[in-house]
């Protein structure tokens, strides 16, 4: 086990150096220097320039600038931003725990959802049940992540103001007891976590009833079957058990799935997370920001992925006496 | 094994969906393909900014007009157009990719396949819209053809894994043990024994793969980070009404009719997908 | 019905101004203190340090939270000491000579944290400003100033080398006065990350009290403050990058004031009786500008624009009002020349070159340009009337207006090319000179000083903003001796004949002037608003007390 997990690691190393290597290699292509915003403003003398330059570094040979970036980001110090005028690891630190909020509600309630979906299809397949849900399914899936955020925010804030417009605080924040603030935190969440859900679970019923359609005509099925069971029974306890298996391993799609789909619903909703912060640095040429998120973003799924190898395993007997 | 033609055949059109989805497919892609033979306006044509922008849908302008008197109708047709090739293309070039590296790699064993297989868990754990994000925000000027390149190239590692499964039990089978045992050099049981045989996970990533590009492509746009205007793709119009989602009540077609085009040709796309695995294996319960 | 809905709104918007004008003035004796202003943002501030700030957001903030010495009038007058307020100088004295000013300092004025306000603060601030160290983009704004002493703690002297008409505003208008005691040994590039960076110390009449990184910043009214307190209690700016947020929240009555909505939103907004857009004055001015020299190689004339006579042709067959119209509806003027109307110095009665096809035609078979050929494109001597035009593709609106343009030109027999390039791109192109024509655009500080670098044969060299090269040493010495005027009535005289030697020339072709807007909730009353800095009045907004709402009624929390 141990082995397994040090040789996991060691992947990881090798995924942020890769991921490191193309974030380098994308901003010295990239034309022009970040402060192109500065260039247009005929005030800023060359000589102010030429000390941003210097600065940031930009004035030295590319492989010692190469050697530099790498061994910083190893080090865990991500450069600076200047379009937040911080640290990139104290900006990246404030976003990510609001993007791994929506993430782990979305995550949560899309397997309960998937999966209760998929099981109420299985029950009657070919049904009127199966083919709505399935159609539903189908759509979700179809649809680009950020018409279904538009849609939401529209309906629910505009035409029907139910919920707060965008942002994960309220206005009064800071003065609020600490109880009143989780039930504000909790408001804000409700749209970016249905757009999120929405999404994900359509993903995890298709999966699910697939794997369903699997495992139902198997011999064991049959048996419990003859044995005069409600359907219920052998579709929930017998036959979705042995179906969780695959399912487990969409655990690990999960993650690139929701952070990908994070950056769409935090720019609709403004929701000060991971996607956020990534959407912001495409505008403002802000790269050092922006590689970061994406290494970071890259830590995160392959974390998850391990994660949900660990569950896999841990889930299914028969790999774990293979180990 | 692989059912026969007809056999597939014969389930396809057994399969109501699947019957729908082409349709749809056909009456969405001929239009598209054949723009110039449907349309009489130019696309990027402004007619007259001032007076006839957002004209609601009428005989001349079926689809309407948009912020600047351009019709939508030919937008989304051209625009469909562009769209449907870049997926069409882009997604040809993930799916050879990915049997090309699944194979291999299935079929070189050893440490061959352990490295290429960590080499694809590597790229695996970068999402692929953050790297298309990251590569495009950098790219200056950018072109249809890298564009096509560029997607095709970080859409192909879920099929090279399933390929390369499939290579792996094909590899114990007989009648590959025996095609080597004939003096059968390597390439020639890939080419004309194992692939075959792939076909199946192949085709399916095929279909749900042009949906995926077509999605991915419409997101980039709304990013900012896709094709840029005037010429019209799905992603750009869209993304034209993304701004004022207050206003849509008002001027509600400038978004619907390609949102709807693209969402119909994304399900179709996947209902096909889904159809066909159906329809190449089987599972036990039919719907 | 839809090309009725912008006259409409502007019709409605007229109304409201008028309304409120006489409403204020009788209103002004009910004013009372209370009530939070929202600002929906749509950027965060960078930081929070004058000297280092690059954005909006960020000066809007620090221009409330710190004190000029003196304050900017709404006129924009820049020369001389006419129209300015005094802030953290209670009076001024010149010396006979004009190269000295004495500002003596409000003895009331106090640091939000209690400390007095000295002389030796503005000693400090000024060598904060233009330490090379600092890097501070504002620097070569102070440059005619020569130095900064404190003969005593309530006297800030400022000396300069050489007299000038804006030698006042030079002094005052681009720094606003930092504490010392709170930037004790932090220096260069340690100030970006000094505690004063991200909470700001100010003098002003509001004092900082948070900031949410990526949510909110909030000022409150600094009760004790030497020039009395504001009316407002509070003011928010609450942040969301996404424009449909931004929005949503000032019609959802989450927010109070946007600015700058675009011309969707003010059609919208039209709807909302509850909120009132007032438009202002822009600083913005864009062009389409000509290479005179050949792109390929800087010393050798281009082979069309070199032509003074073929420019004017161009600018002709161009209908500047119609394409202004058509891209901006009512939300830009088209522009005069290299100037805007906010200058108290542009007078707006310069003769420009009207739209005339026919003449356009006639002008370029003159110069022997000729329609030739199945394509009716012009040549002459086999060289075709084409060039490209390089546009910025992130703007749509220079992109819209190209394509208008590209049309207007193609009817009199000449080619233009677009060439959309990106930002960066863009910017290369234009400092490298490797464009036939481009859509630039500048935006103006309060001074016009910025002529000089833009237009003038100063800034034709590389390294300048004059990107054209454009040269004409009539224009250089009319546009100097403007600059030099020492009162407001000769400087405009001499901008006027400046202006009208550039006009003649035709280096770009003018095009739109857009206007600033900002929407306000009606319940929140104003003074005029200045055109360059809209929230530079907010001490002096107040609710009136009938029409306030829930977040008006908080108070002053601590």
């Amino acid at each position: 086990m141990t082995r397994y997990l040090l040789s996991r690691f060691a992947q990881l190393a090798v995924v942020v150096f890769l991921v490191t290597s193309i974030a380098f290699f994308l901003i010295h292509v990239a034309p022009g220097d970040p402060f192109a915003d500065a260039v247009a403003n005929p005030n800023v003398s060359e000589a102010v320039r030429a000390r941003w330059r210097e600065a940031y570094g930009l004035d030295k040979p590319l492989p010692e600038q190469f050697v530099r970036y790498v061994t910083s980001v190893a080090r865990g110090d991500l450069g600076w931003s200047f379009s937040k005028q911080r640290p990139v690891k104290a900006v990246l630190s404030d976003a990510l725990p609001n993007t791994l909020l929506l993430m782990s509600i979305a995550l949560f309630a899309s397997f309960a959802v998937g999966i209760g979906l998929a099981v109420a299809q299985a029950l009657k397949p070919g049904s009127l049940t199966d083919r709505v849900i399935g159609g539903i399914s189908l759509f979700l899936f179809s649809v680009p992540e950020f018409l279904l955020a538009l849609v939401l925010l529209v309906l629910f804030t505009y035409k029907f103001q139910r919920f707060p417009i965008g942002g994960m605080t309220d206005l009064d924040y800071p003065s609020f007891t600490p109880i009143r603030r989780l039930a504000d935190i909790a408001r804000h969440t409700v749209l970016p976590a249905i757009t999120l859900t929405l999404l994900f679970s359509a993903v995890v019923a298709r999966y699910q009833r697939a794997a369903l359609q699997d495992v139902l005509p198997l011999d064991f099925v049959k048996t419990a079957r003859a044995k005069g069971l409600p359907e219920r029974v052998i579709v929930r306890h017998h036959a979705l058990r042995n179906a969780l298996l695959p399912t487990i391993s969409l655990f690990g799609l999960a993650f690139p799935m929701l952070l990908t789909g994070a950056v769409f619903v935090e720019k609709v909703f403004s929701w000060p997370g991971m996607g956020s912060i990534i959407v912001g640095s495409i505008d403002s040429r802000d790269y050092p920001l922006l590689m970061s998120a994406i290494i970071i973003g890259s830590v995160l799924v392959a974390v998850g992925s391990l994660l949900a190898d660990l569950l896999y395993l841990a889930a299914d007997p028969r790999l774990r006496d293979a180990r | 094994m692989l059912p026969t033609r007809r056999t597939v055949a014969r389930r396809l059109i057994a399969n109501r969906s699947a019957i729908a989805a082409m349709a749809l497919l056909l009456a969405i892609i001929i239009p598209c393909a054949g723009a110039p033979l449907f349309v009489s306006h130019d696309p990027l044509s402004q007619p007259d900014p001032v007076k006839l922008k957002y004209q609601p849908p009428s005989r001349i302008s079926p689809f309407g007009t948009d912020e600047l008197s351009r019709d939508v109708f030919s937008r989304v047709l051209y625009g469909g157009r562009t769209s449907l090739s870049i997926a069409l293309v882009a997604t040809l070039l993930s799916i050879t990719l990915g049997t090309a590296y699944g194979a291999v790699a299935g079929f070189a064993g050893g440490v061959v396949e352990s490295v290429m297989m960590r080499i694809l868990d590597a790229l695996m754990s970068i999402p692929r819209l953050l790297l298309l994000i990251a590569v495009f925000a950098t790219w200056d000027e950018l072109q249809v053809k890298w564009f096509i390149l560029i997607i095709g190239f970080t859409g192909w590692y879920g099929l090279s894994r399933i390929v390369r499964g499939q290579v792996l039990a094909m590899k114990g089978e007989e009648f590959v043990m025996s095609a080597r045992a004939l003096g059968a050099g390597p390439a020639r049981i890939l080419l004309r024994h194992v692939l075959p045989n792939v076909l199946t996970p192949v085709i399916v990533a095929a279909a749900l793969g042009v949906g995926r590009v077509i999605l991915l492509e419409a997101g980039l746009s709304y990013l900012g980070v896709g094709l840029h205007p005037p010429d019209p793709s799905w992603g750009n119009i869209i993304q034209d009404g993304t701004d004022k989602i207050y206003a849509i009540a008002s001027i509600w077609w400038i978004s619907f009719f390609p949102g709807m085009a693209l969402v119909l040709t994304v399900m179709a796309f996947n209902s096909l997908g889904d159809a066909l695995r159906e329809a190449l294996e089987p599972r036990g319960i039919r719907s | 019905m839809r090309q009725l809905a912008p006259l409409t709104a502007l019709l409605l918007i007229a109304l409201a101004c008028e309304g409120d004008k006489q409403s204020a003035s009788s209103e002004n004796a009910a004013a009372a203190p209370g009530g939070t202003v929202v600002i929906s943002s749509g950027g965060e501030p960078d930081v929070l340090f004058p000297p280092l700030s690059a954005t909006t957001t960020g000066q809007q903030i620090t221009d409330l939270v710190y004190d000029h010495l003196a304050d900017l009038g709404t006129s924009l007058n820049t020369v001389g000491d006419e129209g300015f307020t005094p802030h953290l100088a209670k009076s001024w004295t010149w010396s006979p000579d004009s190269l000295s000013i004495q500002f003596h300092l409000d003895p009331r004025a106090k640091w939000h944290d209690g400390l007095p306000v000295r002389a030796s603060d503005v000693a400090f601030t000024y060598a904060i400003y233009t330490d090379s160290a600092t890097a501070s983009p504002r620097a070569p704004l102070v440059a005619s100033v020569d130095s900064v002493t404190a003969p005593d703690s309530l006297t800030a002297v400022f000396w300069f080398s050489k007299r000038s008409p804006t030698q006042f505003f030079e002094a005052t208008d681009p720094m606003v006065i930092l504490p010392e005691h709170a930037l004790q040994g932090i220096r260069g590039q340690a100030l970006r990350t000094a505690p004063l960076a991200r909470a700001p110390i100010g003098s002003g009449r509001f004092r900082f009290v948070n900031w949410t990184a990526g949510a909110s910043v909030e000022i409150a009214a600094d009760t004790a403050n030497y020039r009395g307190r504001p009316y407002l209690d509070r003011v928010v700016w609450r942040i969301a990058p996404d424009p449909n947020t931004t929005f949503t929240r000032l019609i959802g009555g989450e927010a109070d004031v946007l600015e700058d909505p675009s011309a969707a939103e003010l059609t919208e907004l039209a709807t909302h009786r509850d909120i009132r857009a007032t438009l202002l004055s822009g600083l913005d001015y864009n062009f389409i500008q000509f290479n005179l020299h050949d792109p390929a190689s800087d010393s050798r004339p281009h082979p069309i624009f070199a032509d003074k006579s073929v420019r004017r042709a161009l600018t002709m067959a161009v209908d500047r009002a119609g394409a202004v119209q058509s891209v901006y509806d009512s939300l830009a003027a088209v522009a005069i020349g290299p100037t805007v109307r906010a200058y108290p110095t542009t007078d707006t009665t310069l003769r420009e070159i009207s739209y005339s096809p026919d003449g356009a035609r006639r002008l370029l078979d003159s110069l022997g340009w000729r329609v030739s050929g199945a394509d009716s494109i012009r040549r002459r001597n086999g060289r075709p009337l084409e060039f490209t035009l390089t546009v910025p593709g992130s703007s749509r609106n220079r992109v819209n207006m190209a394509v208008i343009i590209q049309n207007q030109l193609k009817q009199v027999g000449a080619k233009m090319n677009i060439d959309k390039v990106e930002f960066a791109a863009f910017i290369d192109r234009e400092t490298r000179h490797k464009f036939d024509a481009m859509m630039g655009g500048w935006h103006v500080e309060a001074s016009p000083a910025g002529i000089r670098q833009t237009w003038s044969s100063a800034g034709a060299h590389a390294g300048g903003s004059n990107y054209g090269s454009y040269t004409n040493p009539t224009f250089d010495a009319q546009a100097d001796s403007a600059l030099s005027a020492m009162t407001l009535p000769e400087r405009r005289n001499l901008f006027k004949h400046a202006y009208q030697t550039i006009i003649d020339d035709a280096p770009a072709i003018w095009l739109a002037e857009p206007k600033n807007s900002v929407a306000i909730h009606r319940r929140i009353r104003t003074p005029a608003l200045r055109p360059d800095a809209w929230w530079s009045s907010v001490a002096e907004w107040w609710v009136a007390p009938a029409e306030r709402i829930t977040r008006d009624s908080i108070g002053l929390r601590r």
